[in-house]
Parts: structure tokens; C-alpha cells; sequence
């Protein structure tokens, strides 16, 4: 028998009992619409975040630190993210760019709403990446010295102004205060009024080789010198203002996973504000007073390290390479890829718990087709035992049923996936509007994917082909002078 | 009858019923030359049915062997055995064993399933047998609107159109009044008479004598009377 003749074969029977074909792939529909819309809504949420981690290009960004020494106090043999480093991660295969968070603390003036915050440079090659790239409002400034900001939503609504597009175009006045190391260094020996040659008086010559008074009396210099050096950081420094235009507003820190500061400035325009020695805030300059790591903060501009280095790699470079050649540069990494990896095993394991239901119901259903299959071999006893009478071989009679059984398990699929489909978008504009209506992003949940559409045809046809395999063999084996018998 | 084509061998068919053995066929050796329109008779349960279907490949021997032509049907596989039912037996039943649910023309066509013929070339040797067999304007009927007679024609249609080389027909007329049981018999005699060769099983030892050209009597499994043998 050709598959035509199957297939003619398997339509004949199955439209002869019509009532119970219809049954009981209404089994295998409810199984597989079940399936099809529990896995649409796990698969939409897939979508969802696959979405928003290629939206911000998080799969090919990767952000280095540097590694911290756990060994304590020889901080000299860590590894410092400086500009050398910078230069070595950028020629990491597949790495398009390498560059450094730079942070520095601004004033921010937008209309009459003022506050002070910090401030970020990039370059406008930065400023391409997909990572910079989502725009609410607005486009990226033109180039690194354009008189341009990009700002945040955060900062817009910290500003007083609601809508994102209404700040595009506005007036952003920008001032920094420029730090000098020497006028520290300076007030350190500034010799107001004649303080050190009272200072030098005052020193007790006698007990000078007596240890506890030397080291009372290098403590009290040494705070001393501190508190000038200080002093005279903030009192001798230089205020710089930049009028800028708004040109475009991102998300910000809540709405996106990037950590993004709140104002991002054009790279050129940046230095002219941030052309200090010291491109610390006065806080964390305390903080590295007394955590000793003052050296670093000292060393020349060229040899400055970054706190943070953002790599962002070309898509066809896998991130494990990437991080490979980071990490045996003696560099931490920490990658969304890596997220991405768990969060994608999370969800294998959330379509499992979701196909396992439509997979329960599915194998119920396969038992409605054995029991149907059983049945009509019993009916058709005599059918099967004509059919070998004329040279059917026992393949033959057991494709007969295999078919039959495959045919319930297409139709009974065909129509399960579109009413599952069916039920995931009904599902999908319930949510969409409930979302609408508690005023939140509507987003959606449900994706009816290819793949899953062919898994489920898949399952349909291959339970069904189980469960009408041992009826079909039982067939197959019929014994025609038996079946041929008169009563 | 010169040459035997069929041929058995101590062909032997038991059933064991709880502790009791049946000899439903014993230790039979039969030749069967080609073009012989063989009579098997004998009285309920002799053992006629049970010959007939070893004969036609549709059950096998206990012990003995069949052998048809070169083929010795005891050596091939189950496959084999309905390859040899496809292609070079016609079976006819006192029952008829028409498919239910299909019509004439489909029923004729469903011979033709297993022996490879092409689709557009079955559906014209149904009609054209159909046709031969005075059945023409009832193709497209189903078995449940045929009188008895048709719907062995029909069969009868389904055995020939394979072209077999042999007919077996068990008690083709036994469901059948006079008058259609001899319009059967008659074409059954046509048949042989174009060279075809036909084993029929009867009740009825004097349609029996009147068509067939040898009679064989069967008795508790044993061939105890064959005319053939005489000759
Ligand atoms: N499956 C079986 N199990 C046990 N005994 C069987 C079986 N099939 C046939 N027999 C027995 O074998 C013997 C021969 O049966 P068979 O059907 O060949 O007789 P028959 O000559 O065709 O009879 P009838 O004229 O009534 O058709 C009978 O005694 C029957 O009861
Ligand atoms: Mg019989």
C-alpha cells in the first residue's frame, strides 16, 4: 500500500465513525491547546527579557573591574584599570571598544530646578553602542565636543518636568568646579602668620629620640598637613560652566540595567569641565585619605585609574572568549551574558513546569486513542482478516492503524495549536489591557513561537503514534482464519 | 492431468482443544495439476475449510508441506505468505466478505492494494471486471444493496482482478438460492474453462459432480475419495 492509499484509508475509517474520531481528537486538541497556550505564555516571556537584554545591548556588553587583592595592604600588586589596561582589553578579539566609566560631580541647572549629581563622559563611538541607544525622547549628541547633554529620565522627572520629549531641546546649564592639585600641596606649606616656625619651636628637642614623643609628634604633623592639603583642595577651586541643549533622554537607573549616571556628557565637553587633577568628588577623596589609597589618587593623568571599564563586543564573538582574555588580563568581570545564561536555564525549567501540564493532558488523551484504536479492531475483526485473505501483510495492516492513529494525533494538533493560540491571545489582551488600565507598560506575555508550534505538532503526532502502536500490532497479528470464521 | 503444480506432502493441520487433539487436516498428499477445477467435499468439520486455507497461504501446516510450483509456501515468511495471497491466490467465501462500507468498485479495488498496482490502473480493472461480470451499472453500490448473488460477483470480480493463478472458493454457493447458486457455478465453469484453475470447497456433491472435473472426499481430515487419482 503507497501512503496515498494510507492516507485515502485512514480518512475513510476515521469519517465512517465520525462521532467518536471527533471525540477523541478533542482529547488530543484540549492536550495540545493546553500545551501550546502555557508554553506560548512561558515562551512571550522569554521573548520579553531576550528583548530587553538585545535592546540594551547586554549581550555584547561586558563591564571589567579591577581585581581587588584579598591579600590586604600590598595594593601595589593588584591590577590597576588604567590607561595601558584600556588599551589591552581593546585589543581583545571581538571587543569593539573598551572604555572607562568617568564620573565626576557637576551642578546641574535645568530652568529653575537645580541639584548636584554626577556626571559621565562618553565618546560619541560609546555613544553608538547598542547599550546607549535607547532613546525615550530625542537622539544621541553629534559629536564629542558638541555643546549637547544626553540625560536621563530620572533626571528629567527630578527636574519637574514629566514628559521626556518636552525636555529634549532645553537649556542645560552645567557647572563644575575644577580641582588644582598644587594649590593643596600648596596650603600644606603656606606660610600664613609664621605657623611653622612656631610649629618648629614648639618641638620639644629633648625627648626628640624618645620614641613615644616622635611618633605623638609626626601623628599631630601628619593630620595637620592633611587637614591643609584638604583645605586647600576646596577652597582654591576654579568654577567652569557650560550652557548645554538637551538632545536626547535614555532610562534611567530603574528602568534600565545599565548603571548610568544621570547626566551623560560628550567626551570633549567633559574634559573642558572635568580638567582637574583630581577627578574624584571631595567625599570619596576623604574615603581615600583614610583608606590609605591616596598614592593612586595622586599619580600623574596618564597613569589614573578607572573604577570601571565597559567593553562592548561584537555579537558574533561569544562572551565566554571575551571573558577569558579579560580574566588572564587580571581583570573581574561581570557580564549580563552570563545572566543571560542562567536566566535562559531558569526558563527551560518554567517551559518544562508549563509543558509538563500539557503533557499530562496529552498522555490522558493517548489513552482515549488506544482505547479507540482497541475498539475499532475488535469492530473491524473481520475487515482485517479480508484484507490478509487478499495479501495484506502484517506491515500493511499495522500502517493501517498507525495512520489512522497518526491522522487523530495531526488534526487532533492542528486544531489544539490554533486554539491555543487562540486562548494565548485572548490571554494576551486580557493582560494588555488589565496593564492599560493600572496605567503600567503594557507588555506582552504571550509569543506563539515556530519551534513551538512545531514541538507541539510533534508531541500530537508522536503520542498518538505510541499509543496506536500496540493496538496496531494486535491488529497486525489477527490470525485471518480466525477472524474469517463464521461466528 | 499431467504434471502436478500444487502439491502436498503429509500435510498435516491440528488444533489442540483443552487435552483433545483435532486432526482438522491429516496427513493429506494431493497433486494439483494447472487448469483443474477441483471438487472438495465431505461432511461438516472433515477438514475441507482447513485444507483449502493451508492451500491458499492463509494458514500453515502443522507438519507437511505445501508446495506451488517452485514456491514451497511452508519455507516463506508471514510477509512471503501474503505476498504469494497478493499476487497468485483469489479467494472466494460462502459469506461473501465484502467490505461494509464500501462500494462495489472499491471493494474490487482493495484486491489490488497489495500487489503494487498503480492507482489509475486499479480503478479501471475494477470497473472493467465489474463490467464483464454483468455488474456494470452497479459500481458504485455498497454490499448492503446487492442480493446475494450480486455481492458474490462482486467477490468473485475481487478475486479475478489481481489475475490469479488460482482460485480457491469455500462453499461459494452455500449462501445462495437455485437459481443464483447455478449462475455462480456456470461462471465458475467459464473461468476454468479460459484455464484458470479452480479448488472448490462444496456441500453439494451434485453441483459438485456436475462442474467439477475432479471430486476429492474428505473424511476426519483424511482425503478418503479422489477421482483424480483414479485416472
Ligand atoms: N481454531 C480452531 N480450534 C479448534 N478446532 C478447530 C479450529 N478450526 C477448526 N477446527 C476444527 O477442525 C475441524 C475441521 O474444521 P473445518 O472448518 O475445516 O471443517 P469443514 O469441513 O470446513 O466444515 P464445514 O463444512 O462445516 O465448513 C472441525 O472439527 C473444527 O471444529
Ligand atoms: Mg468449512
Amino acid at each position: 500500500m503507497t501512503s496515498y492509499d494510507l492516507i485515502t484509508a485512514a480518512a475513510d475509517n476515521l469519517w465512517r465513525m465520525k462521532l467518536r474520531s471527533i471525540l477523541t481528537m478533542a482529547g488530543v486538541l484540549i492536550a495540545i491547546a493546553a500545551f501550546v497556550s502555557m508554553l506560548s505564555f512561558g515562551a512571550g516571556n522569554q521573548q520579553y527579557v531576550n528583548d530587553q537584554f538585545e535592546k540594551f545591548g547586554l549581550l555584547t556588553t561586558m563591564q571589567v573591574f579591577p581585581e581587588e587583592d584579598k591579600n590586604g595592604s600590598d595594593s601595589v600588586k593588584a591590577k590597576v584599570l588604567n590607561d595601558s589596561a584600556l588599551a589591552l582589553l581593546a585589543q581583545i578579539p571581538g571587543v569593539r571598544l573598551a572604555y572607562p566609566l568617568e564620573a565626576f560631580e557637576i551642578e546641574a541647572k535645568l530652568g529653575d530646578s537645580a541639584a548636584t549629581l554626577n556626571a559621565q563622559a562618553i565618546s560619541s563611538e560609546v555613544a553608538r553602542t547598542a547599550a546607549m541607544s535607547q532613546y525615550l525622547a530625542g537622539t544621541r549628541f553629534e559629536n564629542d565636543s558638541a555643546h549637547q547633554a544626553v540625560v536621563t529620565r530620572d533626571f528629567v522627572k527630578r527636574m519637574g518636568i514629566a514628559e521626556a520629549d518636552s525636555a529634549v531641546g532645553r537649556e542645560l546649564v552645567v557647572t563644575a568646579r575644577l580641582v588644582r592639585i598644587d594649590s593643596a600641596w600648596a596650603a600644606i606649606i603656606s606660610d600664613k602668620d609664621g605657623a611653622i616656625r612656631k610649629r618648629l619651636r614648639a618641638i620639644d628637642r629633648d625627648s626628640i629620640f624618645e620614641p613615644g614623643y616622635m611618633m605623638g609628634l609626626l601623628r599631630r604633623e601628619t593630620s595637620e598637613a592633611l587637614r591643609r592639603f584638604y583645605s586647600g583642595l576646596m577652597n582654591n577651586r576654579e568654577l567652569v560652566t557650560e550652557t548645554l541643549t538637551i538632545s536626547g533622554v535614555i532610562p534611567g537607573r530603574h528602568e534600565s540595567p545599565m548603571r548610568i549616571e544621570q547626566v551623560i556628557l560628550p567626551l570633549a565637553t567633559a574634559r573642558r569641565l572635568n580638567d582637574g587633577d583630581i577627578s574624584m568628588s571631595p567625599a570619596s577623596l576623604m574615603s581615600s585619605f583614610s583608606s590609605g589609597s591616596l598614592p593612586d589618587m595622586f599619580a600623574p593623568k596618564e597613569g589614573k585609574s578607572y573604577p570601571k571599564v565597559t567593553l562592548d563586543f561584537d555579537p558574533h564573538t561569544p562572551f565566554k572568549s571575551v571573558r577569558d582574555s579579560v580574566k588572564a588580563l587580571g581583570f573581574k568581570t561581570y557580564s549580563f551574558a552570563e545572566q543571560f545564561e542562567e536566566i535562559q536555564k531558569m526558563f527551560i525549567y518554567f517551559d518544562m513546569a508549563l509543558g509538563m501540564i500539557g503533557l499530562i493532558a496529552l498522555v490522558t488523551a493517548s489513552l482515549g486513542i488506544a482505547n479507540t484504536m482497541i475498539m475499532s479492531i475488535l469492530e473491524r475483526r473481520r475487515e482485517i482478516g479480508v484484507l490478509k485473505a487478499l495479501g495484506a501483510d502484517d506491515s500493511d495492516i499495522r500502517r493501517i492503524f498507525l495512520y489512522e492513529a497518526a491522522a487523530i494525533g495531526t488534526l487532533g494538533a492542528t486544531f489544539g495549536i490554533i486554539v491555543g493560540w487562540g486562548i494565548a491571545r485572548v490571554a494576551s489582551f486580557v493582560a494588555q489591557s488589565f496593564m492599560r488600565r493600572e496605567g503600567v507598560e503594557a507588555i506582552e506575555l504571550f509569543a506563539t513561537p515556530w519551534w513551538l508550534i512545531g514541538i507541539a505538532l510533534g508531541f500530537g503526532i508522536v503520542v498518538s503514534l505510541l499509543a496506536g502502536y500496540y493496538p496496531a500490532r494486535r491488529a497486525a497479528r489477527l490470525d485471518p482464519v480466525e477472524s474469517l470464521r463464521n461466528e | 492431468m499431467t504434471e502436478p503444480w500444487i502439491a502436498t506432502k503429509e500435510l498435516c493441520r491440528y488444533y489442540q482443544r483443552g487435552p483433545q487433539e483435532i486432526r482438522a487436516v491429516d496427513s493429506v498428499n494431493l497433486n494439483i495439476a494447472r487448469g483443474e477445477f477441483v471438487g472438495i467435499v465431505g461432511s461438516s468439520g472433515s477438514g475441507k475449510s482447513t485444507l483449502l486455507n493451508l492451500l491458499a497461504g492463509l494458514d500453515t501446516p502443522t507438519s507437511g508441506s505445501i508446495a506451488v510450483g517452485a514456491t514451497v509456501l511452508s519455507a516463506l515468511s508471514r510477509r512471503g505468505l501474503a505476498g504469494y495471497r497478493a499476487r497468485q491466490v483469489g479467494m472466494i467465501f460462502q459469506t461473501f466478505n465484502l467490505l461494509p462500507h464500501h462500494t462495489a468498485l472499491r471493494n474490487v479495488e482493495v484486491a489490488l492494494y497489495f500487489n503494487d498496482t498503480p492507482r489509475n490502473e486499479r480503478h479501471k480493472r475494477a470497473s472493467e471486471i465489474l463490467t464483464n461480470l454483468g455488474m456494470g451499472d452497479r459500481l458504485e453500490h455498497r454490499p448492503n444493496a446487492l442480493s446475494g448473488g450480486e455481492q458474490q460477483r462482486v467477490a468473485i470480480a475481487r478475486a479475478l482482478v489481481k489475475r490469479p493463478e488460482v482460485i480457491f472458493a469455500d462453499e461459494p454457493t452455500g449462501n445462495l438460492d437455485y437459481e443464483n447458486a447455478r449462475q455462480i457455478a456456470a461462471l465458475l465453469t467459464d473461468l476454468n474453462k479460459e484455464g484458470l484453475t479452480v479448488v472448490m470447497v462444496s456441500h453439494d456433491l451434485e453441483l459438485a459432480r456436475s462442474i467439477c472435473s475432479r471430486i476429492i472426499k474428505m473424511h476426519y481430515g483424511r482425503v478418503v475419495e479422489d477421482s483424480g487419482a483414479q485416472r
